[in-house]
């Protein structure tokens, strides 16, 4: 699902250019979506939809930036982010994780997931344009 | 013991001396009378022997005295230390004569005596009152945590192990952080209270209502109300109180009301994102291509309903929040200008598939408001959306904002088109109201409005229309400055305000990050 040819569209110039997304999202149609514009945009993806492999993927800690659905089979997405931003994680995680979500939370739970995420996105807010330039904007 | 036959062979000496004294006296006597009075012997016999009677019940009576005093002391001391006879003072031991050795002695293991029944009667009520104050907590039928100073478990009882789904082994000498995850409605939490009553009260007492108590293994959340007390160096060391009220099955039940909107908007939202997405896809790679002018039309119309979608997707979820006192706005500081003409932009798209134009006056010079970005947007758009539906054959929209004669910014919404009958303005911001002779032409929620208010009520401004039939309706509402709205708050600095639909909450500036 990786774009190695990223490098020869004009989007390779910026910031995206080979960062690893690890997107974890079980709506196939929304990830299917996601990659698409994200690779198009220089970013490498890799979409993964059961939240146990998720996680495993996830703990490689080859990847710069996780977009994180909440609603997963498995194992929950917000069970995948405590796990990953354990303080106790040897070694930390490298990668930035924005909770992707259309769930809409209460005000408490939101501000919880979002003490601990770096970033929260309700998914029908913003097209797929639009999040891969809230990614580039991420350092 | 050596007191005791010292105290003997004393008394022996004196009566012994008494005795000798007083029978050389009573023969001394007779002997005198007889030999010196020449009185008739049986007489001086009996004289001498009267005079000895007398004398003897004297010296009796003394000897008695002095050698009952010891008894008489100790006495005294029992009588002293029994809890019945009230008011008799201990003997003065250092004024006796006689025997003070022994007395001294022997009070002293009285006393003694005393003390040790004296504690043991102590410590079998302290016990009971032990096994009484244990067995209300162990058996209370309210789940009940003890902390210390370090917030370190010291008890909990059968309930709040039963609660919290572990043993009380498993609570004992655990933080209660570790063991409690609790997430709290608002910013005003358990931990941020302790710390306050630790630092600045010897006692303190709270409670919170809607406690959510995260339970581990994907067990349902439980909701509680909670009260705390604190006290200051409990002898103890018991330095919380922690009393859990279960309302789990009435609070999850109100909560079942909104999640079922969070579900229809979740449900509604993922086809949503789709077709957001797959629209500026096709617009996108093939936007260019397309070349009949109707079809580009077509490309807009879509990604503008789309939008006006996720709008109305909003409002469903923002007029829950508001019924439900859910809603917290975050008034920080910003530019009207600024603000105001990006949410016209979102709105520009609808605005023009409908050949409307939308004609902006706003001035740069206006002070800071005291705004929520998202909410304002939403008013923005709730009413511009309105004035495009009621724009009818007219084809421009006038938005105009300005400082009012009291300094409030006021921001006004003009169109052309339907307007309103004057029979059906007072209703105009009640709850899915809607002019119904429009029904079948005019496609509305009856929401916007609604919820419009809502937000700018919030923002301490005030929301209003003026309309005519047939000749259009002006939607008006105004903002207050971010400086005028810190002194209503009667608080200074840079911080973000909270306020609900309902009013006032606090300021909340360490609720985001």
């Amino acid at each position: 699902m990786s774009d190695s040819d990223a490098p020869a569209t004009p989007a390779a110039a910026q910031p995206a250019a080979g960062r690893k997304v690890l997107c974890i999202e079980d709506e196939r149609f929304i990830s299917e979506l996601y990659v698409r514009v994200l690779s198009k945009s220089g970013y490498q993806v890799d979409a993964i939809a059961d939240g146990k492999q998720a996680l495993e993927a996830a703990e490689t800690n080859q990847y710069d930036i996780i977009l994180l659905d909440l609603m997963l089979p498995g194992l929950s997405g917000i069970d995948i982010l405590r796990s990953l931003k354990d303080p106790a994680r040897q070694p930390p995680l490298k990668a930035k994780v924005i909770v992707t979500t259309n769930l809409e939370q209460r005000e408490d739970v939101r501000a919880d997931i979002e003490k601990q995420a770096d970033g929260y996105v309700v998914k029908a807010e913003l097209t797929p344009h639009e999040l891969a330039r809230m990614l580039d904007d991420i350092a | 013991m050596d007191h005791l036959s010292k105290l003997r062979r004393r008394a022996r000496l004196y009566l012994f001396g008494i005795l000798i004294a007083e029978n050389l006296l009573a023969v001394g006597l007779g002997w005198s009378l007889y030999t010196f009075v020449h009185l008739n012997g049986l007489i001086s016999v009996a004289v001498s022997l009267l005079l000895g009677m007398v004398l003897t019940f004297i010296v009796a009576d003394q000897a008695s005295r002095y050698l009952m005093e010891p008894l008489t002391a100790l006495w005294q001391a029992i009588l002293h230390l029994s809890p019945t006879e009230q008011g008799v003072a201990a003997p003065k031991i250092e004024n006796l004569r006689f025997g003070r050795e022994l007395v001294a002695n022997l009070s002293s293991q009285i006393y003694q005596l005393a003390s040790v029944a004296d504690r043991a009667a102590a410590d079998a009520n302290k016990e009971v009152g032990d096994m009484g104050h244990n067995f209300i907590a162990q058996n209370l039928p309210l789940p009940l945590v003890l902390l210390d100073d370090t917030e370190t478990i010291k008890f909990a009882n059968k309930a709040a192990a039963d609660y919290i789904g572990l043993t009380p082994a498993d609570l004992i000498g655990k933080n209660v952080y570790m063991v409690l995850d609790m997430s709290f409605p608002s910013a005003d939490t358990f931990d941020s209270w302790l710390k306050t009553a630790k630092t600045a009260s010897v006692t303190a007492t709270k409670s919170w209502e809607r406690v959510r108590l995260n339970v581990r293994d994907n067990h349902p959340a439980r909701l509680f109300d909670l009260a705390a007390y604190y006290n200051h160096g409990n002898p103890d060391g018991n330095a919380t109180m922690l009393v859990l009220f279960d309302h789990t099955k009435q609070y999850s039940q109100d909560e079942q009301a909104v999640s079922f909107i969070a579900l229809s908007v979740h449900e509604l939202r993922t086809p949503l994102t789709l077709l957001r997405g797959y629209i500026e896809v096709f617009e996108d790679e093939f936007g260019k291509s397309i070349t009949d002018p109707e079809l580009q039309s077509f490309m807009l119309k879509m990604r503008a309903m789309a939008e006006q979608l996720t709008d109305f997707v909003n409002n469903i979820l923002n007029v829950a929040r508001i019924d439900d006192d859910q809603l917290e706005l975050q008034l920080q500081s910003g530019d009207w200008a600024t603000i105001l003409k990006s949410s016209i932009d979102l709105m520009s798209l609808r605005a023009k598939v409908r050949g409307i134009d939308l004609q902006c006056k706003i001035p740069d010079d206006l002070p800071p408001v005291g705004v929520d970005q998202l909410s304002i947007n939403e008013v923005v758009s709730n009413i511009i959306d309105n004035a495009i539906k009621y724009s009818g054959k007219s084809k421009v929209i006038n938005i105009d904002a300005h400082l009012t004669q009291d300094g409030m910014i006021e921001t006004t919404v003009q169109d052309y088109g339907l307007g309103i009958p004057t029979s059906i303005l007072p209703n105009l911001f009640t709850k899915f109201y809607r002019d119904h002779r429009n029904r079948a032409q005019i496609g509305g929620t009856g929401l916007g409005l609604y919820l419009s208010k809502a937000i700018i009520d919030a923002h301490g401004g005030h929301l209003w229309v003026r309309s005519k039939e047939n000749e259009g309706s002006t939607f008006g509402f105004t903002l207050m400055p971010y400086a005028q709205l810190t002194e209503t708050m009667k608080q200074g600095g840079n911080q973000e305000i909270t306020r609900s639909a309902h009013g006032w909450i606090k300021n909340h500036s360490l609720y985001r990050r």
